[in-house]
C-alpha cells in the first residue's frame, strides 16, 4: 500500500512538472506559425494565461493590389518573464488553422527581423513595456481582408501568456491606378546579405522614369545611394558593406507619369558568412569514431571475459578437481589387494605382481587364463 | 508524405526514449552486479530490457541522423553544432554496437566478473550519454537552449582531426573488430 502511494505521488509530481515545463522560455525562432504555433511554442493552449498586452494594427489608408504595403503592430502594456522575450503573430483568422497571411492570399516580402515570417520574436530592453513591429506585405487579389495580431510571452512562475487583438483590423485592397510608378509585380526584395561585402541590389519597376534609393541604419540616419539604370525599368545600386551583424532598412522613391510613389521600408539583415568545413573529413572522422569505439569495447570485453571463462572444450578444471579428489581419498578407500587364488599364485607370478595386476588376472584380461 | 523535419522529430524521440530506458537499465545492472542493489530476481530482467531498448534505439539512430541532416536549414554541415552532433551520434552508435555485439557473442559471460560487468555497463551508459548529448546539441541548434546548458558544453567548437589520423583510427577500429570477432569464435582444439 505504501509503495503504491509513493508511485502515485511520483507520477503526480511528474504530471505537474510537465505543465510547468511546457513553455519554451528560450523562444521558438522566427517562423511561419498558426495562432498558438500549433502547440509548438507553449505546449498546449489550455495552459496559457491571458496576456495584459494591448495590441493594435495599422496600415496606410490606401492599399493597391500587387504593390507592397506596410502593416504595423503596436504592443503596449507588456509584462514579460525574466528573459523579456515576446513572440508576435500576424494572422488573418482566429480559428487556429489556415490563419497566416499566406493562407489569405497575402505575401510577406519583409519582416522586421530580416526575414519573411509572420511570427517574430523580440527581446525587450529592461523597463521597456511597449514595442512596434512591421511587416511589408503584398496582396494578390482585390477585396477586403481582416488581420489579427497575437502575442506569446512568459511571466511569473514560468506561466505562459497569450493575447490577441480585441477586434480585427480590416483592410481593403483596391485596383492599382493606370501608369502608377511601382515595383515590378514579381519583385522580391532580398532579406539577407553577408558581412564585409558591399551589396549590389537590382530593382525592377513598372511605369517608372527615375528612382531614388534611400537606406537607414539602426540610428535612423537616412542616406542615399547612387542608382544606375541598367535598362528599361531596371535599376541597380550598391549598399555599403556591414561590418557586424545588423539590419538596415531601404526604400525607393519612384517617379514617372503617374503620381510619385514611395515604397515601404524593406529590412535587410547582415549575417556572418556561413560556417564551412570539409564534409569528407567530417564523415571520415565520424566513421573512425564509430569503428574505434566499437572495436575498443569489443576488444576489452573479449579480453576480460575470456580470462574469466574457460572454453566449453576445456576440461582441465574438471580433471584437476577429480585429481584433487583422488589425492584426498583416505587409505581405507584405496583399491584392495585381489584375493589370492585357492591354488596359489599363478606360475611365475611374484607377490608384488599379484598385488598390482591380480585384478586383471581374475577378470581374464591378463594372459588369457583363468584362476 | 511528412516533412523531413517531422520525421526527424519522430525518430529522435524514439532514439532518446529508447536510450533513456537503456541507461536506466544499465545503471540497475551495474548496481546489481556491484552488490549495491540486492534483488536476486532483477538481473535477468534489467539485462534483457537494457539490451532490447539499446538495440531498438540503435535501429532508429541512422534514420534520426539522416533525417536530421536533410531537415537542417541550409545545405550540408553548415554549423559546428551539426558536426558535433554527427560525431556524438556516431560515437554513441559505436558504443552501443560494441555493447550489443559483446552481449550477443559472449552471452551471460559479460556479467561473469565484476571487471567485465563494469565494462559492459559502462559501454552501454557511454552510448546513452553520447546520444543524450546529441539530443542536447539538437536542442541548442533548433531552439538555442537545452537542459544541459548548465554544463556550458562547447558545442560551437569542433575537434576535427587531420585526414590521416581519421584514416588510421578507422583502420585500427576495423582491425580491432576483426581480431576481437575471431577471438570471440575460437576454433576448437577437439576438431
Amino acid at each position: 500500500m505504501k509503495s503504491r502511494f509513493h508511485t502515485v505521488l511520483v507520477l503526480s509530481l511528474l504530471l505537474v512538472c510537465s505543465a510547468f515545463g511546457a513553455a519554451e522560455p528560450g523562444g521558438n525562432g522566427d517562423s511561419i506559425q498558426d495562432m498558438q504555433c500549433g502547440g509548438a511554442c507553449h505546449g498546449d493552449a489550455s495552459i496559457n494565461e491571458t496576456s495584459s498586452a494591448i495590441l493594435s494594427l495599422s496600415s496606410p489608408s490606401t492599399i493597391y493590389v500587387g504593390i507592397p504595403t506596410t502593416l504595423t503592430l503596436t504592443a503596449t502594456n507588456l509584462e514579460t518573464s525574466s528573459t523579456r522575450l515576446i513572440g508576435l503573430f500576424l494572422l488573418t483568422d482566429m480559428t487556429g488553422h489556415s490563419d497566416t497571411p499566406q493562407d489569405a492570399g497575402w505575401e510577406i516580402l519583409s519582416d522586421a527581423n530580416g526575414g519573411t515570417m509572420n511570427y517574430l520574436e523580440q527581446t525587450l530592453t529592461p523597463g521597456q513595456n511597449e514595442t512596434s513591429i512591421s511587416w511589408v506585405v503584398r496582396a494578390s487579389t482585390l477585396g477586403s481582408t481582416t488581420f489579427y495580431a497575437a502575442i506569446h510571452h512568459g511571466g511569473g512562475y514560468s506561466s505562459p501568456f497569450f493575447g490577441t487583438t480585441t477586434v480585427g483590423f480590416e483592410v481593403s485592397v483596391e485596383p492599382v491606378p493606370e501608369n502608377l510608378p511601382r515595383l515590378a509585380a514579381d519583385f522580391a526584395p532580398p532579406t539577407l546579405r553577408m558581412l564585409d561585402t558591399p551589396t549590389e541590389l537590382n530593382i525592377e519597376t513598372q511605369f517608372t522614369d527615375s528612382i531614388q534609393f534611400e537606406w537607414k541604419s539602426d540610428d535612423g540616419l537616412i542616406s542615399n545611394s547612387f542608382v544606375n539604370s541598367t535598362g528599361d525599368n531596371s535599376w541597380t545600386t550598391t549598399i555599403p558593406a556591414a561590418l557586424q551583424p545588423t539590419t538596415i532598412q531601404w526604400r525607393v522613391l519612384l517617379e514617372g507619369e503617374g503620381p510619385e510613389q514611395t515604397t515601404p521600408w524593406f529590412t535587410l539583415a547582415a549575417e556572418e558568412s556561413s560556417w564551412e568545413v570539409s564534409e569528407n573529413a567530417v564523415y571520415l572522422q565520424a566513421f573512425a569514431l564509430l569503428f574505434m569505439t566499437a572495436g575498443i569495447v569489443i576488444a576489452l570485453q573479449t579480453r576480460f571475459t575470456s580470462k574469466s571463462s574457460p572454453s566449453k572444450y576445456d576440461e582441465a578444471p574438471l580433471v584437476l578437481e577429480e585429481l584433487a579428489l583422488t589425492d584426498t581419498l583416505p587409505p581405507s578407500q584405496e583399491i584392495a589387494t585381489p584375493p589370492r587364488p585357492v591354488a596359489g599364485l599363478p606360475i611365475g607370478w611374484t607377490e608384488e605382481q599379484w598385488n598390482t595386476h591380480g585384478h586383471d588376472y581374475l577378470a581374464g584380461k591378463h594372459g588369457g587364463g583363468q584362476a | 508524405m511528412i516533412s523531413s523535419g517531422t520525421f526527424h522529430v519522430v525518430t529522435t524521440e524514439l532514439v532518446v526514449g529508447a536510450f533513456s530506458v537503456a541507461g536506466l537499465s544499465f545503471t540497475l545492472c551495474l548496481l546489481l552486479h556491484l552488490g549495491v542493489l540486492k534483488q536476486p530476481s532483477w538481473p535477468p530482467v534489467v539485462d534483457h530490457v537494457a539490451h532490447f531498448t539499446l538495440a531498438f534505439g540503435l535501429a532508429a539512430t541512422p534514420f534520426a541522423i539522416l533525417s536530421g541532416l536533410s531537415s537542417a536549414p541550409g545545405e550540408g554541415l553548415n554549423s559546428p553544432i551539426l558536426v558535433n552532433k554527427m560525431f556524438l551520434s556516431m560515437t554513441g552508435f559505436g558504443f552501443a554496437l560494441g555493447c550489443l555485439v559483446s552481449r550477443w557473442r559472449l552471452g551471460n559471460k559479460v556479467w561473469s566478473t565484476t571487471k567485465s560487468a563494469v565494462l559492459h555497463s559502462s559501454s552501454g551508459l557511454a552510448a546513452v550519454g553520447s546520444m543524450l548529448l546529441t539530443a542536447s546539441a539538437g536542442g541548442t541548434f533548433a531552439r538555442g537552449e537545452s537542459l544541459l546548458d548548465l554544463f556550458h558544453l562547447p558545442y560551437e567548437e569542433v575537434l576535427l582531426f587531420p585526414v590521416f589520423i581519421s584514416v588510421t583510427g578507422l583502420l585500427l577500429g576495423v582491425i580491432m573488430l576483426v581480431l576481437s570477432w575471431k577471438r570471440m569464435n575460437p576454433s576448437s582444439s577437439v576438431h
